[in-house]
Order: C-alpha cells, then structure tokens, then sequence
C-alpha cells in the first residue's frame, strides 16, 4: 500500500509531466482538498470532492476557458483531479483563486496551476491576498504548519464549511423549482420565507445559479400549460382536442426535448448584456449597440429548438411558436438579470419587444419574396389580412399577456383558485384577447370570431368558477373539435403568462450582484 | 567520495517540502534552507534538517530544502527518503 507522502510525489512528477506534454498556450490546474490527512484520507469527502471538482470545471467553461482534458482519481492521499486548460498560467491562477474565494466550498480546496515550463504562479506573486485559515482567518500557512489549532477544533470547522456549501448548493438547486399545487384551493406561490441561497457568503457564480432558476421557470411554464384542462380545441392529459396528429405525450416528449435549451436562451442574454456594458465603457461616444443585436443568435438558438423538436414528435410542431416567445423572454430575462436590474415581468416583456424590434416589417418584406406556397401560415396571413400573430404581440411587448392574462392569473390564485383551474380560465381570457394565427389559418375570420365570442361569454359566465361558467367551456371543447379549432397561439401566450408568474414569485427574480474578482 | 547521489524527495505542493541531496565540495555538510515561512520556523526547519543529516552518519552533502509550509513529521520522512535515495541511486 503507497503511503500518503508517496502518493503526493506521484501526483507531483504526474503534474509536472501532464504539463510539460501541454502546448505552450496551456495550464495544468491540480486540485486537492485542503483539510487535514485524517478527514482527507477518510474517504468521507471523497464523493463531494468530485463534485467540487466538476463544479470547478464548470466554473472554469463559464469563465471562458476551453477546457482540453481532465482526470479525477483518490490517491493514498486523497482525491486528486488534474485538468488542462487552454489559457496563460497567470490567468488561469486568477481565475483558480476567485473559484478557492467563491465557491460555497472553496475554502476546503486547493486549486494549484503549472505552466509547460514548470513554473507555478502564486498567489504572492498575482498580489493576491494569502489563503486563510478555516479556524482563525489569519493567515493560513503558519497556522498550519505550526499545527496552531487543536484537530477537533480544524473538524468542526471543516465539516462546518462543508455542509453551509453543500446547503447553498442544495438550495441553489432547488431554490426555484416551482411546488406544484395539486388539489384545489392550494396557493400556488413562493414563499417569500424561503432562504435566500447566497445569503451572508459570497456565491460562487450566481449568474449561473440565476441562468438555472429562469431555466427551471420556463420548463415548468411549459409543462404547466401542457397539463391544464380543459382547454377547448387543445391537447391536455384527457383529450387530444382539435387534433389527430399529437396526443399529451407529444407534448411530455416535446417539452423533455427542450428543457435544456430555455436556460441557453437565457445564456445568450446575459452574455450579451455584459458585452453591451463594455462597449459602453470603451468608448463612451459609441452607443451601446441596442438589443436587437441579440436577436440573429436567438434565431440560431431557436432553430436548433426546432429541430430538437420535431426530432422528439416525430416531425409533429407541438411548441414552435412558444420557442420564439418563451426564447426570446428567456434571453430577455438574462440581459436584465446580468444588467443588475431586478425583474418584473413589464421589463421583461419590454425588453423582448426590444430584442425583437422590427421583426414585423424585416420578416414579411422576406415574405414577400417567397414563393406562396413556401410561405408559413402566419406569412400568408400578414400578406392577406396584415395580420402580425405571435411576431406584433412579441414587438409590442406582449400586452395580452402583461394587460390582460397575468393580473387575472395572479387574482385567480389570490383568491384561491387552484392552478389547474386558474390556468384555464387565464386561457379563455387569451382566446379573447390576442389574435391567434392558429385559428385564422384554420377557420378563417369567421372561425375566429367564434372562438373569441365562447371564450368571451364562457368567461363571463365565471369560468372555472361556475357550473354555467364549466358548461360553456365544455360546449367551446365540442365545438371546437368538430370544427377542427386549435388556439395554439393563446395556449403559447399561457405559457408565456405562467413563465412570467413562476420568475416574479421565485427565487429567479433577483439581480446579479458582481461576482467576487480579486 | 562518499558514494553520495543526486536525490530528490518530495514536491513543491502546499504543505510539503522539496529536498534535494547531492555531494557538497569536501567533508562539510552543506544546507540551503528555502521557506514561505521561513520568518516563523527557518531556524526550526535548519535544527531538524540538521539532526536528521547527522542521524544518517553521512558527511560531505549538500541538502537543499524548499519548503511550502510543510509539518515537521512531514519535513522528516522527506529528509530520511531523500538521503536513503541518495546512497540507493
């Protein structure tokens, strides 16, 4: 059996190794837990060390640097993980010590790097601040070396650290996962109780935690949406309304398939929100260039959305149109969240129709252009009726949304509707009030105005909330049907509306601060 | 000669100790002291270096340490290795 002191000598030729096989351009960072041998050699860290390492990988991609290979392994001393990066070693230092200063954890780690040339840039020499100790916070060293803290006391502090950081993991995991209300009369909100996760530390990348809840958000606007019934003409778990070509299944497989892409969006914002600053500050006579610059990558996004899609329906366009909405609200809430500013849904919204600003004009002059038969439903609309669909109500920010659905969501809930119920009475008042694309494309103006006149007298009947009120949805559900109606653009503006909801009422909802930079 | 080799023990990690053996220039024993602490424990570091050398019998090395803070057991076993290292070699 290798000894622990044996064990470090072999990680220490296997990094001066690793390191001089890499190119000049490149960084070897070595990790190790910076706790005393008895908890390192315990075994009981070894797992929550390879998470911490995956975390520093993580942080290391968010950070910008291309990540060339990694290992991970526990030696007779431990766990050790070694990772090659693309970048100059003085760099890269900076960056491994604000992941020792900012991770929940990072006080029980120990994030070495070494050049090709062998040399190991230090703390001291970047003029950055020594390491301290976990007992006292005096510097660490010395303490350490002269064994200044009695073991109990170094136990208590380590497992002290360890569990305050996998807590505000924990809660940065779950912080914005939406509780589902099941039966009636549940509240469906976020407790304003619940524990802020950066609380009292400085966060390791909160960004990253925030990008994560508006992904969660989105996800479950999505799959909220998909459950609610009745909704009269669409897809829910007991009837496949209008349709014969999707089931609720399609949806579930739909809505699997896009889950990661909503917190992409939101990637795509705040990394654009940051760029617009530093133009900003560059050069102070060159506006910053306006949000609509963010637009072309949201399409690029969007169309591999779309592919993920189809593949997963088997070619069946279940959520298209919510990709471009919810995409673009996604991204919205990123530069906003990146920009420091706290979110409401009216900037979000706002800060869409900026996004999109002009897409109306820009997409149906190409429409034009095309052949008629190549063009889409809400093409031929526009160039027919001048209608503008998804695209106008996106440009003006939304207002069915904002004006209309949300605040009768949110009084539906305060007043003790349950989820279910309130989502499908919001939706009767969306069918009244944005033109929906879907319908006109299928039935025509008069379709159109038939749905909106049930939607409108079955919501003036109490909705939900009546027995006249449920018997006119169920005679809209009959109609519908027969008539081959779908409002899938109003069910894509309830998706949208329960988006906006669940970020107002999360976690999701504050600013980022700056990250901690030495 | 005192059969004496080049022989390292050892790394530049935190908390260990790099020492590094060879032949010095005649009988006298020879020992370069480095440390991030050395303002705390230099003169620890140079009267255990010492005894160890002393323990081992050997005359006319050259032991230089480079320590990152490294514990005193620790600072032992690195030692002993590197001189065993360097009559093996």
């Amino acid at each position: 059996m290798e000894s622990p002191l044996d064990a470090r000598e072999t990680r220490w030729r296997r990094r001066l190794d690793l390191a001089a096989a890499l190119p000049p351009d490149c960084s070897l960072l070595s990790f190790t837990l910076r706790m005393p041998a008895p908890l390192r050699l315990g075994g009981e860290y070894d797992r929550a060390a390879g998470e911490w390492f995956d975390e520093l990988r993580g942080f290391l991609a968010r950070e910008g640097l291309l990540v060339l290979s990694y290992e991970f392994r526990v030696s007779a001393d431990g766990p050790e993980g070694f990772c090659a990066v693309r970048g100059d070693g003085n760099d890269v230092k900076r960056r491994a010590v604000a992941f020792e200063e900012t991770h929940p954890c990072g006080a029980l780690v120990d994030v070495d790097v070494t050049c090709p040339d062998g040399s190991a840039p230090g703390r001291r020499e970047l003029g950055l601040p020594p390491r301290r100790c976990v007992v006292c916070g005096g510097e660490a060293v010395p303490c350490v070396r002269g064994r200044a803290h009695a073991a109990e006391e170094l136990r208590s502090a380590v497992e002290r650290i360890a569990e305050r950081g996998e807590a505000r993991c924990k809660d940065a995991n779950e912080e914005a996962i939406p509780r589902l209300a099941m039966g009636r009369n549940v509240p469906y909100t976020e407790s304003a109780d619940d524990p802020d996760p950066c609380d009292g530390a400085k966060p390791l990348d909160e960004t990253a935690s925030l990008c994560a809840s508006v992904g969660r958000c989105a996800r479950a606007a999505v799959l909220f949406e998909a459950a609610a019934a009745p909704k009269p003409g669409l897809v829910t778990p007991i009837s496949n309304g209008a349709h014969t070509d999707m089931d609720y299944f399609s949806f579930l497989a739909s809505a699997a398939a896009l889950a990661p892409f909503w917190e992409r969006f939101v990637r795509l914002g705040v990394s654009f929100a940051p760029r617009a600053r530093a133009e900003e500050r560059g050069n102070a006579e060159c506006p910053p260039p306006d949000a609509s610059a963010l637009f072309p990558l949201l399409r690029e996004e969007g169309v591999r959305a779309e592919r993920a899609m189809f593949s997963a329906t088997g070619g069946v366009n279940t959520h298209k149109g919510l990709i471009f909405s919810l995409g673009l609200l996604c991204a919205a809430s990123g530069t906003l969240l990146s920009e420091g500013a706290d979110f409401s849904p009216e900037a979000c919204a706002g800060r869409g129709a900026e996004i999109v600003h002009g897409i109306v004009e820009r997409d149906f002059a190409d429409a034009e252009k095309k052949k008629p038969s190549e063009r889409t439903a809400g093409e031929r609309l526009y160039i027919a009726e001048g209608v503008t669909g998804i695209r106008g109500e996106a440009e003006r920010g939304f207002p069915a949304v904002v004006t209309t659905a949300l605040p009768c969501l949110k009084k539906l809930l305060s007043d003790g509707a349950a989820l279910n119920d309130a989502l499908a009475e919001t939706l009767l008042l969306l069918m009244t009030a944005a033109e929906d694309t879907n319908i006109l494309a299928r039935g025509g103006r008069e379709g159109e105005r038939s749905v909106r006149q049930a939607a409108r007298n079955a919501f003036a009947l109490g909705g939900m909330r009546t027995e006249e009120g449920v018997r006119a949805v169920r005679e809209m559900e009959a109609l519908f049907s027969s008539r081959r109606l779908s409002p899938g653009g109003a069910a894509d503006l309830l998706a949208v509306t329960v988006f906006l909801h669940l970020m107002e009422t999360s976690g999701a909802r504050k600013a980022v601060r700056p990250a901690y930079r030495p | 000669m005192n059969g004496v080799k080049n022989s390292v023990a050892g790394s530049l990690e935190s908390s260990d100790v790099l020492v590094t053996v060879g032949p010095a220039e005649g009988e006298e024993n020879k020992l370069d002291v480095e440390s991030i602490v050395f303002k705390q424990f230099g003169a620890r570091i140079r009267s255990v270096a010492e005894e160890v050398v002393v323990a081992s019998g050997l005359r006319g090395v050259a032991v230089r340490i480079q320590d990152r803070g490294a514990l005193e057991c620790t600072l032992r076993a690195r030692l002993e290795t590197a001189l065993e290292r360097a009559l093996k070699a």
